[in-house]
């Protein structure tokens, strides 16, 4: 992030709870239930801080987030440090009852890694991996080990009340060890490209600070350390692609397609809201669900087929396909790991209208239990949200195959790739 | 719309006029420093704060914002403790040798040891010859800083026949003298101070203190609200499918306490049904604060009189945070439905507003469950469920957090105090619930090795 000036607006609401918002950004931008909403849930990154919950909507240009403060007492350890003096003031003022004020923030270091590491907290929920669109997985334990250095780098935002889930760089590290000793040689073997050693070594130091703050040890951390003090064989040549290869591969579709015979009355596309399951199941593109329709003598039978996610497990995910016919109350599918595919297919109840005419259907799907619903009526602009999120994507990974060249500290810049990132677009030739 | 554009004033943030002196210090701090070169967040609550700046003795230095003098004491301060907290720097450094030495894996070592480093440069300066033995010998009696109060030696206690018999009888006789039960409308009153009480909390501004908290300690209104559990009082809570224990029994009314041989945390029964080796169970489990309890005979035989006391606490403050966290769980709404709960006060706008944000932000981090009940939800709907009754959870964790303060003779000498513990375990309960959704699905996205289950309190 440039340093700059940018004016925030520091009030308090009738709930006690200061909010400093930074803005207006270009799209419209609504509170509601305590928490800045700016369009689909999958298009904000959200990060819990000592005494409030800082968001950024990832479609915007990177920049300050909104701060929702609900102990100022604690946020005071880090406003002064992510907004500047003059915002720590404000907040001051505002919790002794002055009203609203707008005061100029500054746009400090701290501000661009903890934009940093809300937006790679969003990437392990939302980023849209799909074969279709040809968008890479990101290797989730390469994502959670820079995410543990970047926790570190902004320990500031963190006391230890114990109720920030996201101050968690131990236990990422503890999830993420077997990736730890591939990252190290990824290191070694850069030391041809200066800038990309210098950020891996920036990562690997933080991950080592960060796990000997907590009392963390073990081999891979002690390997770590003694990587680190220059110390073990030499690099070997290793590129990110095969040391960070992904389990299964991406092989579209090759089972048979499944046939059932009768006659196809109907085909369509069904709508992927990635909302409602959770990420690593099924693939992001917007036409990965699709279903037939057939009439079997008096019988109809639907098929539904989705793109499975490459990481998707093979069994004992209740994934289900939810069917409105004609309107109709849902009716559920079970899909079932098929190759690459999640399939399943079940009968219509009979239908009055279905012999006159093309029976209208609705297909989705979803995770029971995870569901929260379909969308609410205005959510008209979520496909759009989808679409801008996987060219927000796209754009990042143009950056992440281009050779590393910074101003600022990586770490510092959002814009910056993600190691993982950097990791994917070495691995995605491949396919 | 007014513009602030003074300089901030004259005043500056505490945290600040520290971060400037620490890094005006120089070098040979790095240990107690974060990557950027600021002071840990543990380095500024457990050694700036309360052993250099010490604002119980300069009550000036204890506001967030400090004026220019006393920002210029503070640095000051800092600026004189620069020998002494380089040495506590390396003090710290070595101790996490020994430990790694050791193999002592437990515990964070910035809270186990800095103020520990802090006392060790104050007496010997920068470490020394024999400097390794020391931070040896430190690291390993604070690993065994628990002296015996641990579970083996609770279980080895209660392995003795004879002790457990006498034990047994102890506890029929305490059951059988316990107070006459009390009457629904007892309960009932107490529960109408309570609302009072929680409307004085969680609004903002000064630390509220309120005489009608000492005043329901002194009507003994948590005695009479745990005596009405024994008689299985109903209807105090003005409508139906909430019982008037909220969970802290999952009978009518809580059984007699048995001695019990053995726990686990997974399957620990309702709070008020649980043995007396289970109660202290969780007690000797919290690594937090082991070495202020009493050993493991006296924590026996105290417990036998409290598992018989009204709601299994002695402590009355204590008791009446139970009955204010009783009227605060009954009104909580986790998943913002706003059905007919009994009249909400400042008390639940503030949590329930929490729970608010939450939902949003787990919304946010793709980690919901489904608002309504499915059948075909398996564990995610068990969840669900859970945020449906929430006063369970809470109360569960509520009553073994005032069960612990009980043990360590540590009552809630304030309404500001309660609140504080309060609104703790209501955070506790999101995070628990955060931390269940993400292992469940962990475990349903991949395909063998199912994930670690949460640590829990």
């Amino acid at each position: 992030m440039a340093p700059g000036h940018v004016d925030v607006h520091v009030a308090r609401g009738p709930d006690g709870t200061i909010r400093i918002a930074a803005g207006p950004g270009p799209r419209p931008i609504e509170v509601h239930d305590g928490v800045v909403h700016v369009g689909p849930d999958f298009t904000r990154a959200v990060l819990d801080v000592a005494g409030a919950v800082l968001t950024w909507p990832v479609l915007d240009a990177p920049g300050l987030p909104w701060a929702e403060v609900h102990d100022v007492g604690r946020a005071q350890q880090w406003v002064w440090a992510l907004y500047g003096e003059r915002v720590a003031a404000a907040v001051h003022d505002s919790a002794a009852g002055r009203g609203g004020v707008r005061v100029t923030a500054e746009a400090t270091a701290l501000a661009g890694a903890a934009a940093r590491l809300g937006l790679g907290h969003w990437a392990a929920r939302w980023w849209p991996a799909s074969y279709q669109d040809g968008i890479p997985v990101l290797e989730p334990s390469l994502l959670g080990l820079e995410l543990a250095a970047l926790t570190h780098r902004c320990q500031q935002l963190f006391d230890d009340e114990g109720d920030q889930p996201d101050d968690c760089a131990a236990e990422l590290i503890e999830e993420h060890l077997a990736a730890l000793d591939p990252l190290i040689q990824w290191w070694r073997a850069t030391a041809g490209s200066v800038d990309m050693a210098r950020r891996l070594e920036t990562v690997l130091r933080l991950i080592d600070d960060a796990a000997d703050n907590a009392g963390l040890d073990g081999p891979a951390l002690r390997h770590l350390r003694s990587s680190l003090e220059g110390r073990g064989p030499a690099a070997a040549s290793a590129d990110p692609g095969a040391l960070f290869a992904r389990r299964g591969g991406y092989a579209l579709a090759a089972g048979e397609p499944l046939v059932t015979g009768g006659r196809v009355i109907a085909r369509g596309s069904g709508i992927n809201d990635w909302r409602r399951y959770p990420p690593g199941l099924v693939d992001a593109a917007e036409s990965a669900v699709s279903w037939t329709a057939r009439a079997l003598g008096a019988r109809r039978r639907i098929e539904v087929e989705a793109l499975a996610d490459p990481a998707a497990p093979a069994t004992g995910t209740p994934l289900v396909a939810e069917v409105h016919v004609n309107g109709g109350a849902p009716h559920r599918v079970s899909l079932a790991r098929r190759d690459d595919l999640w399939t399943g297919h079940s009968d219509l109840s009979p239908d009055p209208q279905a012999g006159v005419s093309a029976p209208r259907i609705e297909v989705g799907v979803l995770l029971p239990g995870f569901d929260p619903g379909p969308g609410a009526p205005g959510d008209a602009d979520v496909r759009a949200g989808r679409d801008a999120v996987r060219a927000l994507v796209r754009r990042r990974l143009a950056v992440a195959r281009r050779p590393p060249a910074y101003d600022t500290p990586p770490h510092d810049n959002c814009s910056a790739p993600f190691l993982a990132e950097t990791a994917a677009t070495a691995t995605d030739e491949d396919y | 719309m007014p513009s602030s554009s003074q300089p901030t004033g004259e005043r500056r943030p505490r945290v600040l006029v520290i971060d400037h002196a620490w890094r005006g210090l120089g070098p040979g701090l790095e240990p107690l420093s974060g990557p950027g070169g600021a002071p840990l967040t543990r380095t500024v609550k457990l050694i700036v704060l309360p052993l250099i700046a010490r604002p119980a003795l300069r009550p000036e230095l204890a506001a967030d914002f400090l004026a220019p003098a006393e920002a210029a004491l503070l640095t000051g301060l800092i600026q004189e403790s620069a020998a002494l907290l380089t040495a506590t720097a390396q003090w710290f450094t070595l101790l996490k040798k020994a430990r790694r030495t050791l193999g002592v894996v437990a515990g964070n070592p910035q809270d186990l040891y800095f103020q520990r480093c802090f006392e060790l440069a104050t007496e010997h300066g920068t470490p020394r010859a024999g400097a390794d033995m020391i931070a040896r010998a430190l690291v390993e009696e604070v690993a065994h800083a628990p002296g015996g109060r641990t579970v083996d030696a609770l279980k080895d206690h209660l392995a003795d026949a004879a002790r457990r018999s006498r034990l047994d009888a102890e506890l029929a006789d305490a059951w059988a003298s316990r107070p006459p039960p009390a009457d629904a409308a007892a309960a009932t009153a107490a529960l109408a101070r309570a609302a009072e009480l929680l409307d004085a909390c969680g609004v903002p501004g000064p630390a509220h203190t309120s005489p009608s908290y000492s005043g329901m300690i002194e009507a003994g209104n948590g005695e009479l609200f745990g005596r009405a559990l024994w008689a299985h009082a109903s209807g105090v809570w003005g409508r139906d499918g909430l019982p008037t224990h909220l969970g802290l029994t999952g009978r009518q009314t809580p059984p007699r306490p048995e001695v019990g041989r053995g726990a686990s945390t997974a399957t620990l029964p309702a709070p008020l049904d649980r043995t007396l080796f289970e109660r202290l169970f969780t007690v000797l489990q919290s690594s937090a604060h082991r070495e202020e309890l009493a050993p493991v005979a006296e924590l026996v035989a105290r417990e036998t009189g409290r598992s018989c006391a009204p709601l299994g606490l002695y402590d009355e403050s204590l008791r009446v945070a139970v009955v204010l966290g009783g009227r605060l769980a009954a009104g909580l709404d986790p998943l913002g439905t706003g059905e007919g709960t009994p009249g909400r006060t400042a008390a639940h706008r503030a949590v329930n507003s929490r729970w608010r944000r939450e939902a949003s932000v787990l919304r946010a981090r793709r980690l919901t469950v489904s608002p309504h009940p499915d059948p075909d939800g398996g564990v995610l709907d068990a969840l669900a469920q859970d945020l449906r009754t929430p006063w369970a959870a809470y109360m569960r964790r509520l009553w073994v957090r005032l069960h612990g303060r009980d043990v360590r003779d540590a009552p809630l000498e304030d309404l500001a105090s309660a609140w504080a513990v309060l609104d703790g375990v209501a955070r506790s309960v999101m995070m628990d619930h955060r931390a269940r959704v993400r292992s469940a699905l962990r475990t349903l996205s991949a395909d063998h090795a199912p994930a670690a289950e949460p640590r829990s309190a």
